[in-house]
Order: structure tokens, then C-alpha cells, then sequence
């Protein structure tokens, strides 16, 4: 007997399979690529694969109400793995999602505050938007507000929330305003306009909060003139370079690895100081694996002098994720609770293997995840965590203790 | 066009059984074509390529002095020679004939039928149109070279030549390695029979080399290939071996007394897995059995310096030749194989199963190599280090049915897993994982072989495998491996330790196919391998008349379709020869000396090189054996002169009027 959620399985997975991204998920083999590529895959009551089979079989109910549906932290593997050539990760899990929340069913409940928090003050962390440009106070450089003084600049900087808010990441935005107006771009920021760019949201199936966000952050960005839009988050970045343009919003953005990589040549007389560290880079997924830039990090990393490179066992495109993507950053409890490990825990190890003194980063959420993992592990003081920014700021002689 | 009393054309629209009537009104469709200009009857019948169909075009011909003719029906492809036969049977010129097709064109492709009639109409009017302006052309015929050319010399181009060769034809067989033998030489065994490949193939090798009608260059490629089917030339460049081939007996003494006493350079043949020396033999089977000289890394011919130990050891026979040269041999044929194989994929480009980083994961070519008593371990399966493996994984599908790589199944990989499965499992004892996604067994003894190997011991896993890692984490040397697979049918997640990883590496096209496409003017399909001209009904022939396709460069496939295939090949080459001639598509340019004006535009568009300038008369002239008819000087031709039987421009303009003024 067929009932109507019978059937919603089979319609939803047909309605991807011509939604253009990919190939339909009725193409799956069954192979198990994605669920054992997974990094929490053995920890999954449904890894994509199951999801797949369970929605055609009619048990679409069963995989709505699992705990795993919670479990992708959107790292991409499985998506690019997929022989079939399925989009899972920017596909099926938010399209699941989507419909879990449309059946009314509770997510776990720390999501359900970082989504009223993003609602009511515009970012995941409940913080204030007046203190948006706290980072920026006693700043050496000039911060511009284009909310309060609009013109013409090259660099519009959506700084992002974490790099706004939390104290450990205000470092390194500050280094970066700092190397900014050293390259002698003209650049400027929305201040306490600025919002969050969504793509948490949009994995996590909130496609309406999501349209909302890009709606209320097209309004903003169309007042502005600029060349490019920069930002320090690569799910950021992704957001605005794939799924801002699905909804008619196309902005020239970049992620900072990329905008300083094209500036090389400017870069290479400035940084002269040298920084005495072994440093392994840990790629980030969302520029690193599905974007496929690679090389622009370590170009850089390799520009400071003093420092060596070394490389992690599992890098570049099979590098493992850090596991705050796709929601994971306020996933851990509910993960681990399910039978899951935070990545970060593993991942750090990877790096305290290769023998590096210095784990290198480029992603906000990174640096708050690995200094967590380096007590866990007990590698704090044998392991710094530090942005790309940082190491190139302190070649740079840009470095903190220049407040002014 | 004027009205032409003298016209009097035959139409029949055929019902095809349900396939156009099922769709269209055919009666409806007749009495349409009743109305049209010049058409002096039209009739409608249920099989028109029946032999009473045929029949009835010979009566009305004779009957009703028709003088024309159109048959709606399917693709000209496949019944046009049926219809233009039978009116030459009843006196008619046989290219007064003209197809409308309502099958492919309209019935199956339409699903409305008030559209589908309209299109029908249109399609009908359009022929109709067509057929008043053909005229009456004289069948061609070109006489076909009593010789074939085989390109490669693998297993298939091997049985090929040897088909060829014992028909009594001259055959020409092209090697580009310094033997013949192809990838089958490398296996040990062969599936489901177990048969020692060298056993089965060494024969088959030394016949080529004895046989009087085949000539056989090894160490050399196909350079270009001009000419058309029964006249190919051929230019065949031929690499330097540094020994002469005519006085080589074989000895292998040089090998010996090369002043190299230490075998160091990695011999491709074992896949890098042994070393050769400078002068070397791929096996101790080689055909023809004569060494090669590496110039790259050969003393005397590096350098300019060395003792010659070579020469010494090969003494009074004296067959080295340091200062041999490159040449350029050219060959007229009449017929070409291509049997040019496949390339084994290089799963280096996976970034998650480890090739090239662990040193114990090893490609299923790699592995046929160890096993083969002739490879660099005499046999002995064995680790880099030299041990006996415990545990051994072979993961199936490794750049087959993968978007990323090759979507397509590559057809032999879960049988020569399975043999391996078996063979390691015989010479070491080791336990055995085969992580498949589907088993694919469907060949003679297949299935029963799969169940052998069962029987045995191997264990199926049913899973894509994921990652390769190192069994102690962090990559060290000399650790184990851990295969990370989804067990699909346990559900659930394993991590499997072995001391070995076997890739069953994709068969994919060779490197260079399309360059080979090119030079013999054939095509590919998607996935790069060779394009025959029918999926179904012309597996071995080509876009290109006179060329054949025989094994792997076609698609991946195993022996016994290779032997068959390329046994197929020589028989439609055979055929095409021992008829002495091929009749000639009447579509052919043509051109009008008059307005010729000799700037020679066209002789540098022509894909085939069939136009040559003629400098005395200042003119271009086509040789319409070369000719395809592709129309590309026709649209070019400044003057307009260049013209096309069948395709001139009234011909065309009225079958565009008859398209689109149907009513």
C-alpha cells in the first residue's frame, strides 16, 4: 500500500534529479563510496547512500526523524567522490532537511537557537549587531563604515561573524585590515549592517531564512560600488559564489587565500621578517576541496620566510574536514552524542604527526575548533593554531603589537 | 520548377506494419501525394520491402511508364540499395530513386498525429520535389588492392594477419613496441580457463613471424595513411633498433656482453616493476626475437663512448648498426585493420587509493606481471620487500563506472579479478577480498568460475572501496594497509587490514587514439574509443570504407571477443578484396571546367585530399575515387563551380520548396 509519504520519497529525489545540480540521486548504485568517504559515515543510521535508498523505498518518514540527518558536516567528500556523479552535499542533505523541518519535526535544539539567534540579531552567535565593529577599536588602519560613508572602494570586506565577534578570530581580522591597506587596496566595510551570509542556513535546510538572508543582503550590497567582494569564510564565500547567483544575486567574490595569492608579486618585498615554524595546512573544504584551490595557500604560506612546509598524511582534495561545516559548528554534542567524534579531535592528531609545530588555517571556524581539539588532545603548547593572516601579518611586521 | 509533361513519378508510402501506420493516415497520405505535380500514382502498402512490395514498383515502372520513383518509409541507411535495386530490375536508372523518411523522421519521433501527418507531408512533398531534377548517373567501381594493412599487434591484430595470411593475401602488420604480442604477452593466465597466456599466444606469435604472406614491422608506427578504400597508401616510419634485423639471429649474446653488468633501467614491459639494460628484450618470446638498443641511455650512442661489449659478444655476425636512422616505408593496400588496443588506466589521478604513495598498492597489470613466471619475480608473487603477502585486497571498478573517470563498465575487470583472487590465493595461501560493486560474469564458464573462486575462499565484499590508509595512521614506511569499504549488503562500515592492494584498473583508449583517428579517417565515440559504423549490424566496419576496427581500440573487451572480432574484420576485408572492386557512392563532386577558375580553395578544404590542381589547364580536378561527397568544396567554391551529383542546387532548393510549401 502506498501512502502520501510513500511517494514524497521517490518526488523529492526526482525533483533533484532535474533541479540541474548533478545527476539525479535515481542513478545511485549503491556502491558506498559516500557513506565509507564519510568521515561520520559509521556513525550514520542513514549515510547518503541509505538516504537515497530509503526515500525510494518508501521510507522517506524514517529518515526525516533520524538523528543522522544531522550528522553531515558538509566537508564534500561524498559529493565529489560519487561515481554517479550525485550533488549530495549541496543537495540531497538540505533537501532533506528541508522537508524534515517542513514535517514539523524538531531539529536538534542547538540548532534551533543559532537559527533564533540569526533571526533576531542577524548572526549565529546572538551578539549584537552595534558590536559588529568592536574588533576595529583602537585599530591602527582606518576602518571605512560604507553603511555610514558610502563610495566607490576595490575591496568590499563582508568580514564575516565569527571574525567579528569572537575575540580569538579578532586577531586575526584586525591583522587582515592591516595587510589590506599595507597592499594600498581602498576597502571598506557594512559595519553593523553587515549580516550573515546564510550558507549554515541553506545546509541546514532553512531555505526560506536563507532566501530572506539574501534578499535583505542584496539590498545591501547593490547600494555599494566595488570591484570585489572579499571574505574570510570560505562557507561564505561558497554561499555567495554558487547559491547567491541561483537567486539572481551575482557578486565578483573572493575568498582571502585567492585575493592575496593574486597579489604575490606585491606581497613578496613586504614580507621580511622572518617566522621560525614547521607549518602544515590544513585545506579547508569549501575552497580547498569543491572549489579546488589548493596550491594559492601553501604559495603563500611558502612566501614567509622561515617557514616550513609539511604536509598531512590526507591533503588537499582528501584532506579530512574539521567538521564544522554544514551546521557541524553547533553540531558537536548532538554528533558525538549519536555515536560520532569531532573531527577536529582527529584531524589535529593528522597535524601533530607530520611533526609541525604549526598548524596553519583558513577558515574562521578552524581556529576556534583546533585550539579546542589541542587541549582535548593535549597538544596545546606543542601545536599552535594559526590563520594564514597571522603568520603573514607577523612577517609583515604587521602583527598585533603595532596597536596603536 | 516547370511543369514537365514528360515526368511521371511513383510514390508509395509504406505502413511499415504499426510503426508509420500506427501514427499516420497512409491512405490519407497517398491521396495527398496523388495531388502533387507530376506524381502519376500513389499507392499505399503494408510491407513496401517485402518482395511483393518490390514487386509491386517493378509492375507500375513497366506498366505505367513511371520514371520516378519515391518510397516513404524508414532511413535511406537501410532500405534506399532495396528500392533503387528493384527499379533497376524493371529498367529505371537506379538513382531516379527517392526516399521520404517517415519512420525515424516522423512516426517514431512525433507523438501528436495531426503534427505527425503534417510533418509526413511535408517530408513526402519534399522528396516528390526532389526526384523530378535527379538525373540518370553511371554506377562507379574501383578496383581494390589484393593486400591488407593491420595496425597493431596485439592478440587481435595478430589473429587478423593470420586470417588474412592463410586466405592467400598479402598482409603488412605494424607494431609500434619491439614485439608483437600486445598486453596479452604480459598476463600470466588467462579467465575462465586458466590457460597460460604465453602458451596460447607464443604459437600464435611464431606463425606470424613464418608465414610467407605477412610482413612484419615492429617498432613502428603509421605515419599517414592518403587514398581511399582499395588504394590506401600508407607511410610507415620505422624506429631505429641499432641492430639489423636481417642478421640478428637472436642469440641475446649482446644482452650478455653489454658492458652494463647490472640490469638499471626500469623495463616497461614489467611495467617498471624489473630492470633491463640498454640492449634488451621486452621477453624471452619476443617476435621477432631481436634485441632493441635504448639510445637515450646507451653508451655509444649517448656518448660516443663504450667498449662495445655488445658487438664483441655479437662477433662475426656483426648486426649492430649505431648509426641506423629513422625510416619512412611506404605501402599501397587495399584494406586497413586497426586493432591498435587499449591503454590500462593509471589510477594515480584517485587521490584516495594511495597508487604511487604506498608502495604496496599495486595495479592489476602490475600484479599479471609479478605473477608471470617471465616478470621480474620469476613468478613469485611478492612485497616491495620482498615478503610473501598475508592479506591481499583487490578493489574492482578503479576508474570504471565513475563519472569522475570512466563511466562506462570496462567489461573484463571482475573476470581478471576473480583469476587474480584465484592465483593469489594458489602461489601464496593469503586470504583474499574482493570489493566489488556488481560481479559481471556473463560470458561461457564465467558464472561457474565466479562460484569456483567462492569456493575457494576469496571473500566478496560488496562495496566501492573508499579510502586506502596506512595501518598505522600516519603513513610510515613498511606498515600494512587499511582498506575502508561500505559492506553494502552488512550495512555497515569495515576497515579491512591487508598487506596488498590490487586495483582492477579501467581499460581506457590508448593515448594517441585520436591522432590514429585521424590519420585513418574514422571516428570515436564518446569515451574515445574507435566508432564502428553500426552498434549492431556493423561492428567491425568503419565511417571509412576499407577500415576495419578489430578488439579493444573498438571498446573494451576480452579475449575470445577479440579473437572473434578481429576474425570478423579479416573476413569483411577478405570480402571487400576478393571482390576486386567496390562500387562508389554516386554523391560525388564534380567540376565545371568552364568556371573553374583554378583559385584552388577547395583543394585545401577537401578532408580527403580528393582534388588536385591540374597547372596546365589551370583547373581543380576531383578524383571521385577519393571523393566522399561531404559538399564542403561545393558551398566553398567562389564560382560555383564545384558541383555534386544528387546535391546540386535545384535538386536541393526544390527539396527545401517542397519542405516548406507542402500544401
Amino acid at each position: 500500500m502506498s501512502t502520501a509519504m510513500d511517494r514524497q520519497g521517490v518526488e523529492l529525489l526526482e525533483r533533484l534529479g532535474k533541479s540541474g545540480e548533478g545527476k539525479s540521486p535515481q542513478g545511485c548504485m549503491q556502491c558506498g563510496l559516500c557513506a565509507a568517504s564519510c568521515p561520520l559515515g559509521y556513525a550514520m543510521e542513514f549515510p547518503p547512500r541509505k538516504l537515497i535508498l530509503q526515500a525510494e523505498s518508501g521510507n522517506l518518514e524514517k529518515v526525516l526523524a533520524s538523528p543522522s540527518l544531522w550528522m553531515c558536516i558538509g566537508c564534500y567528500t561524498c559529493s565529489l567522490r560519487c561515481p554517479r556523479d550525485i550533488e549530495l552535499t549541496d543537495g540531497l542533505w538540505p533537501a532533506l532537511r528541508d522537508q524534515s523541518l517542513q514535517a514539523g519535526i524538531q531539529p536538534p535544539a542547538e540548532l534551533q537557537e543559532t537559527f533564533q539567534n540569526l533571526f533576531k540579531y542577524g548572526n549565529n552567535l546572538g551578539k549584537s549587531p552595534r558590536q559588529r565593529l568592536d574588533w576595529a577599536k583602537d585599530l591602527d588602519v582606518r576602518v571605512l563604515d560604507l553603511s555610514k560613508e558610502p563610495r566607490p572602494v576595490d575591496v568590499l570586506w563582508l568580514v564575516g561573524c565569527y571574525p567579528s565577534y569572537y575575540p580569538r578570530n579578532q586577531v586575526v581580522t584586525r591583522a587582515f585590515a592591516r595587510i589590506l591597506t599595507e597592499l594600498g587596496v581602498t576597502w571598506g566595510v557594512l559595519g553593523a549592517k553587515e549580516k550573515a551570509v546564510g550558507e549554515c542556513e541553506r545546509m541546514f535546510g532553512e531555505e526560506g531564512l536563507f532566501e530572506t538572508l539574501v534578499e535583505e543582503n542584496r539590498k545591501l550590497l547593490d547600494k555599494c560600488e566595488f570591484q570585489t567582494l572579499l571574505t574570510l569564510d570560505p562557507h561564505a564565500f561558497r554561499a555567495l559564489q554558487k547559491f547567491y547567483p541561483q537567486h539572481g544575486a551575482w557578486y565578483p567574490v573572493k575568498h582571502y587565500t585567492t585575493f592575496l595569492h593574486e597579489r604575490m608579486e606585491q606581497l613578496k618585498p613586504l614580507v621580511l621578517k622572518p617566522v621560525k615554524a614547521t607549518v602544515t595546512y590544513h585545506d579547508n573544504c569549501c575552497v580547498g576541496r569543491r572549489c579546488e584551490s589548493f596550491d594559492p595557500p601553501r604559495e603563500l604560506l611558502g612566501l614567509i620566510p622561515g617557514v616550513e612546509l609539511v604536509e598531512m598524511e590526507r591533503n588537499r582534495e582528501n584532506s579530512l574536514c574539521c567538521g564544522g561545516g554544514g551546521g557541524g559548528m553547533w553540531l558537536d554534542a548532538h554528533i558525538v552524542a549519536h555515536g560520532g567524534h569531532r573531527l577536529s579531535d582527529e584531524r589535529i592528531r593528522q597535524a601533530a604527526a607530520t611533526g609541525a609545530d604549526t598548524l596553519a588555517v583558513s577558515c574562521p571556524y578552524e581556529l576556534s575548533r583546533f585550539e579546542d581539539a589541542a587541549k582535548v588532545t593535549s597538544l596545546e603548547g606543542k601545536l599552535r593554531v594559526r590563520d594564514i593572516i597571522e603568520l603573514l601579518a607577523e612577517s609583515m611586521d604587521l602583527g598585533e603589537r603595532n596597536v596603536s | 520548377m516547370k511543369h514537365d509533361e514528360t515526368l511521371r513519378i511513383g510514390v508509395y508510402v509504406c505502413h511499415c506494419g504499426t510503426n508509420i501506420a500506427g501514427v499516420l493516415d497512409v491512405e490519407a497520405l497517398a491521396h495527398f501525394a496523388e495531388g502533387l505535380p507530376h506524381v502519376a500514382l500513389a499507392r499505399h502498402y503494408k510491407y513496401m520491402c517485402s518482395d511483393p512490395g518490390q514487386e509491386l514498383v517493378k509492375r507500375d515502372i513497366l506498366e505505367y511508364n513511371l520514371n520516378r520513383i519515391v518510397v516513404a518509409a524508414c532511413s535511406p541507411n537501410l532500405h534506399e540499395p532495396t528500392f533503387r535495386r528493384a527499379a533497376e530490375d524493371a529498367g529505371l536508372n537506379r538513382f531516379l530513386v527517392q526516399m521520404a523518411n517517415i519512420r525515424e523522421q516522423v512516426a517514431w519521433v512525433t507523438d501528436d498525429s495531426t503534427e505527425a501527418f503534417t510533418k509526413a507531408q511535408a517530408h513526402l512533398a519534399a522528396a516528390i520535389r526532389r526526384v523530378a531534377g535527379h538525373e540518370a548517373l553511371e554506377r562507379q567501381f574501383v578496383q581494390i588492392q589484393p593486400r591488407a594493412m593491420v595496425v597493431g599487434g596485439g592478440i587481435a591484430g595478430i589473429e587478423a594477419a593470420l586470417t588474412l595470411a592463410e586466405a592467400g593475401k598479402d598482409v603488412i602488420l605494424v607494431e609500434r613496441e619491439p614485439t608483437i604480442g600486445g598486453h596479452m604477452a604480459m598476463f600470466d593466465k588467462t579467465f575462465p580457463t586458466l590457460d597460460c597466456a604465453a602458451c596460447i599466444l607464443t604459437p600464435k606469435m611464431t606463425a606470424v613471424k613464418l608465414h610467407p604472406f605477412i610482413k612484419l614491422l615492429t617498432y613502428s608506427t603509421v605515419e599517414s595513411v592518403e587514398g581511399s578504400v582499395g588504394n590506401y597508401r600508407v607511410k610507415v616510419r620505422r624506429k631505429p633498433r641499432y641492430i639489423d634485423e636481417s642478421l640478428c639471429v637472436g642469440c641475446m649474446m649482446c644482452i650478455d656482453g653489454c658492458v652494463f653488468t647490472q640490469a638499471k633501467f626500469p623495463n616497461p614491459f614489467d611495467q617498471g616493476l624489473g630492470k633491463r639494460k640498454p640492449v634488451w628484450i621486452p621477453f624471452p618470446q619476443a617476435v621477432p626475437p631481436v634485441p632493441v638498443v635504448d639510445p637515450e641511455v646507451c653508451l655509444q650512442i649517448a656518448r660516443g663512448k663504450c667498449k662495445q661489449g655488445c658487438v664483441t659478444a655479437c662477433g662475426e655476425r656483426n648486426a649492430f648498426r649505431f648509426d641506423q636512422e629513422e625510416q619512412i616505408e611506404e605501402y599501397t593496400v587495399g584494406t586497413i585493420i586497426v586493432a591498435t588496443g587499449f591503454k590500462a588506466f593509471d589510477p594515480s589521478v584517485i587521490p584516495y587509493y594511495g597508487y604511487g604513495r604506498y608502495p604496496n598498492v599495486y595495479t592489476s597489470l602490475e600484479v599479471e606481471r609479478l605473477l608471470n613466471a617471465g616478470g621480474p619475480t620469476a613468478g613469485k608473487l611478492t612485497l616491495r620487500d620482498g615478503s610473501t603477502p598475508k592479506r591481499v585486497g583487490i578493489v574492482h571498478c578503479v576508474g570504471s563506472r565513475d563519472a569522475n573517470f570512466h563511466p562506462y563498465c570496462s567489461r573484463v575487470c571482475c573476470m581478471y579479478s576473480l583469476k587474480l583472487a584465484h592465483l593469489v590465493k594458489e602461489k601464496t595461501g593469503a586470504e583474499v577480498f574482493n570489493c566489488y560493486i556488481d560481479v559481471r560474469a556473463p560470458g561461457k564458464s564465467f558464472e561457474e568460475f565466479f562460484n569456483r573462486v567462492q569456493d575457494e575462499g576469496t571473500q566478496f565484499i560488496r562495496g566501492k572501496v573508499a579510502d586506502i590508509t596506512p595501518a598505522n595512521g600516519d603513513g610510515a614506511e613498511g606498515g600494512g594497509l587499511i582498506m575502508n569499504v561500505d559492506d553494502t549488503l552488512l550495512g555497515t562500515i569495515r576497515k579491512i587490514p591487508v598487506d596488498m592492494v590490487i586495483l582492477a584498473v579501467a581499460l581506457e583508449p590508448q593515448a594517441d587514439a585520436s591522432d590514429v583517428r585521424r590519420a585513418f579517417g574514422i571516428s570515436c565515440s564518446a569515451e574515445g574509443f574507435f566508432l564502428e559504423k553500426h552498434p549492431k549490424l556493423a561492428p567491425v566496419n568503419t565511417a571509412n570504407d576499407g577500415v576495419f576496427l578489430a578488439g579493444a581500440c573498438q571498446g573494451a573487451k576480452d579475449i575470445p571477443d577479440t579473437v572473434a572480432q578481429a576474425d570478423a574484420a579479416a573476413a569483411k576485408a577478405l570480402a571487400l578484396m576478393d571482390a576486386g572492386q567496390i562500387e562508389l557512392e554516386p554523391n560525388t563532386a564534380w567540376v565545371d571546367e568552364e568556371m573553374c577558375s583554378g583559385c584552388q580553395t577547395c583543394i585545401s578544404l577537401c578532408p580527403f585530399k580528393a582534388i588536385r590542381h591540374d597547372a596546365e589547364r589551370k583547373i581543380a580536378v576531383i578524383d571521385p575515387a577519393l571523393c566522399k561527397g561531404c559538399g564542403t568544396c561545393v558551398a566553398a567554391c567562389p564560382s560555383g563551380a564545384a558541383k555534386q551529383h544528387i546535391f546540386g542546387d535545384e535538386q536541393i532548393s526544390e527539396e527545401l520548396e517542397g519542405l516548406m510549401n507542402y500544401v
